[in-house]
């Protein structure tokens, strides 16, 4: 089969990329010692030029979803996801250019090295620095674990039938049978790949601080953006042509589906086996067509299943079935590359049609909106989610602290203009590609909904596989790594220079030496990512829940009190408090009220239709702007430190 | 520590790179707006219709018309819009050198201030 060789490859790659990491840490440790080390440590001097700087943004802001989540849905839904991440066509200049020119001149004029500091210094007020290091922590100490979880998840995906990586897992699973905590976690894999992966984070950020992050980021950028110009050509000619693909995607109908809980098909062995028979997951099943019908039967697995030696039968297999014609005849065309299960009947069908997608109406669903859904009749993208999105990336984007720091970081205005450019190419090479590329998977490779999250590696191997470079699929696979890696990274500096810098430094011992706050930076960084490593070997449920609510999260309450801090002269400590309150308030409150009226927190109350991200912000701006006017303006002094210069200065 | 004194306002300007990131944040602003009127409406009212023929989807380069003018074709425009102004209307300002420690000494002096004054009463540091 050709998922060894594309395994085996992803292996190699993983292993040179951590290598090449780990060079890269050493040589930033070198940088640590001449200059000012905090500043350095958390913010690499200030002196970030335009690779730098524009390769550390784009790749944090793209966490490991563009390179798993994403794909998934573009292969679930279609056409649709170009106008989901439509706004990125605006993320970079909104990201980037709304406030970075004027935060980054706030921050040298105060000495700031976190975002936190930037608050507390332009607005005089402890306390409001306060508050916005315990909200940072808060939220990015959930973000941390859950992007933990997502890089072992990925690393485990792109592992999968190593044979070296299935027996070290057996055998960590021996070893650490006594030990309470890792003992329970999910499985063996799992717990193998979140501490190959959490080590290795841990290590380079701790020991290289800012300037490995920064400089990892850009080789993760590379990585990236290389892997998507390679699959781009390979998946529009292998699929027969663009034009082929929509065509056939328009005559593509949803597939059914079993239940979680209950249903799915009768198996019937035409005679029994003497051993054990195990139907792996992504296994094919095919019976004659239904009297009167046309169409074969076409099953995929969905959930391994196990038939006892000598029986014959075996109920409720979870399955998909697909049902459109084209595809079944594909897959039936190339039955001997393909795993099936021969020799076997078919009875008691059960299955779920998508709520949205497969009526007479809705027909070409995957080429049109609002796309299908497995779950709401609305369909995947109705009109006002569509709305919510185009805030969500371009406006919440802005306000979220990690992009934040990095425009603290740059080296002077040229850099960030050309850095705006270069981010704006660089996701144009990525994201609308990335809807071609995966929308010629829906040709491809039929029969994916089961699996879709590791749609990718398997895209990557099978296009390479075709033109006989397997060994190549080795660095498209390392793009999803690449991308959670340098998500996680600088996240837990955000959260540590928060600890020591914010907390210890700030508010406990701000006459504490050098010395002691090198010492405090390394311990602090390793800890926190030690763990949050811990915490994730048992994550909390809905992850990915998790990360929209700390992302809208962060932007509702961080967004107003640093755009009013920056352009508004009138705004003071209380307004910009109200507005961080508001925020970040309200937007919990729709959670809060989505548990109580739809039954989960994770299913937040809509008002008019909206995302709770949009509230919040709006809530935020209002209530800053209202507290502001009802309350003392700044002091003068305060307003001349950052909106004024001496005239001979200029 | 300030930059002047407090009540001297007239040897003081507004900073220009205050006025400048200020209507540059609006004109990005802007921006965002009306890719969000293209986009969205555009997509809207063409590429969410029920019924539609398989045979008879209309393409763009291969890709479905509506995702073609509606995201592909504005995408590109607001690439090249970004790069004019970044690279012709911003103004390239001088950002100062920063003030590294700064925030924190300016703290520590208060703090000794607040003692002095506690125990000996209101001696400067």
């Amino acid at each position: 089969m050709f998922a060894a060789d594309g395994s085996d490859a992803a292996l190699v790659s993983f292993l040179i990329y951590t290598a090449a990491v780990f060079v890269l840490a050493a040589m930033s440790n070198r940088l640590l010692k001449s200059k000012s080390f905090l500043s350095e440590y958390f913010l690499g001097s200030r002196g970030l030029g335009v690779w730098a700087f524009a390769l550390t943004f784009a790749a944090t802001s793209s966490s490991g979803g563009s390179f798993t989540g994403f794909p998934s849905k573009i292969y679930t839904h279609g056409w649709i996801l170009a106008l989901w991440i439509g706004s990125y066509m605006v993320v970079p200049i909104c990201t980037m250019g709304f406030i970075g020119k004027r935060l980054n001149q706030v921050a040298r004029r105060s000495g700031s090295i976190t975002v936190p500091d930037v608050i507390r210094d332009r607005f005089h007020s402890p306390l409001l620095g306060l508050m916005a290091v315990s909200l940072i922590v808060f939220f990015m100490s959930f973000n941390l674990v859950a992007q933990f979880k997502a890089g072992s998840l990925i690393l485990q995906t792109l592992l999968e039938g190593v044979t070296l990586f299935e027996s070290t897992a057996d055998g960590l699973a021996s070893a650490v049978a006594g030990i309470p905590l890792l003992s329970s976690a999910e499985s063996p894999e799992y717990l193998l790949c979140l501490l190959v992966f959490g080590v290795a984070v841990i290590l380079y950020t701790t020991y290289g601080g800012f300037h490995a992050v920064v400089w990892t980021d850009v080789m993760q950028g590379v990585v990236m953006v290389l892997g998507v110009i390679i699959m781009l050509p390979l998946a529009i000619s292998q699929a027969g042509g663009l034009e082929n693909t929509t065509k056939l995607m328009a005559k593509m109908t949803p597939p059914r589906v079993s239940a979680p809980d209950k249903g799915g098909i009768t198996l019937t062995l035409n005679k029994p086996r003497e051993e054990i028979l195990r139907i792996d997951t992504g296994t094919w099943i095919t019976d004659e067509p239904i009297p009167g019908q046309k169409v074969p039967l076409l099953f995929r697995v969905t959930k391994s299943a196990i038939i006892p030696a000598g029986k014959t039968t075996i109920n409720e297999v979870k399955v998909l079935q697909l049902t459109t014609l084209e595809d079944i005849q594909r897959i039936l065309g190339r039955k001997e590359s393909e795993k099936f299960l021969d020799d076997v009947k078919v009875s008691n069908i059960d299955l779920k049609a998508y709520a949205y997608g497969e009526s007479g109406t809705q027909q070409g669903a995957y080429v049109s909106g609002p796309g299908p859904s497995p779950s709401s009749s609305n369909g995947f993208l109705p009109f006002s989610l569509a709305i919510s999105f185009f805030f969500m990336w371009a406006i919440s984007g802005t306000g979220q602290p990690a992009n934040m720091v990095r425009l603290m970081a740059f080296r002077d205005t040229k850099t960030l203009q050309r850095s705006i450019c270069t981010v704006a190419i660089y996701y144009t090479m990525i994201y609308f590609p990335l809807v071609i590329i995966f929308c010629c998977a829906r040709v491809l490779l039929p029969g994916m909904e089961g699996e879709s999250d590791s749609i990718m590696p398997k895209m990557a191997v099978f296009l390479t596989e075709n033109i006989g470079m397997g060994w190549l699929a080795g660095l498209l696979v390392a793009a999803p790594f690449a991308a959670v890696m340098s998500t996680v990274d600088s996240f837990l500096l955000l959260i540590s220079s928060a600890w020591v810098r914010d907390v210890y430094q700030r508010n406990i011992n701000p006459e504490a030496s050098e010395k002691t706050m090198k010492l405090l930076s390394y311990l602090a960084t390793f800890v926190v990512g030690t763990a949050a490593m811990l915490v994730a070997v048992n994550p909390p449920q809905f992850l990915q829940d998790i990360i929209v609510y700390v992302g809208s999260g962060l932007a509702a309450s961080f967004l107003a009190p640093v755009v009013y801090g920056l352009y508004w002269r009138r705004v003071n400590a209380a307004g910009a408090m109200g507005a961080m309150i508001g925020g970040f308030s309200v937007h919990l409150a729709m959670y809060v009220t989505g548990y109580f009226v739809n039954g989960s927190f994770f299913k937040p109350y809509q008002l008019f239709n909206f995302d709770p991200i949009i509230i919040g912000l709006f809530v935020s701006f209002i209530s800053g702007f209202v507290v502001t006017k009802l309350t003392a303006p700044p002091s003068d002094e305060l307003v001349q430190k950052y909106f004024y210069i001496n005239k001979a200065n200029s | 520590m300030s930059t002047a004194p407090s009540n001297d306002t007239e040897s003081m300007e507004v900073d220009p790179v205050f006025l400048n990131s200020k209507r540059e944040a609006w004109i990005i602003l802007g921006l965002w707006v009306v890719a969000l009127l293209w986009s969205v409406p555009y997509c809207y009212m063409n590429g969410f219709q029920s019924g539609l023929n398989a045979e008879t989807v209309e393409t763009t380069l291969g890709i479905p018309s509506w995702v073609f003018w509606g995201i592909a074709f504005p995408w590109i425009v607001a690439d090249i819009f970004t790069i004019w102004f970044c690279l012709f209307y911003m103004k390239e300002d001088d950002l100062g050198v920063a003030h590294e420690g700064e925030d924190l000494a300016e703290e520590i002096a208060e703090m000794h201030a607040n003692e002095d004054e506690a125990t000996a009463g209101g001696n400067e540091s």
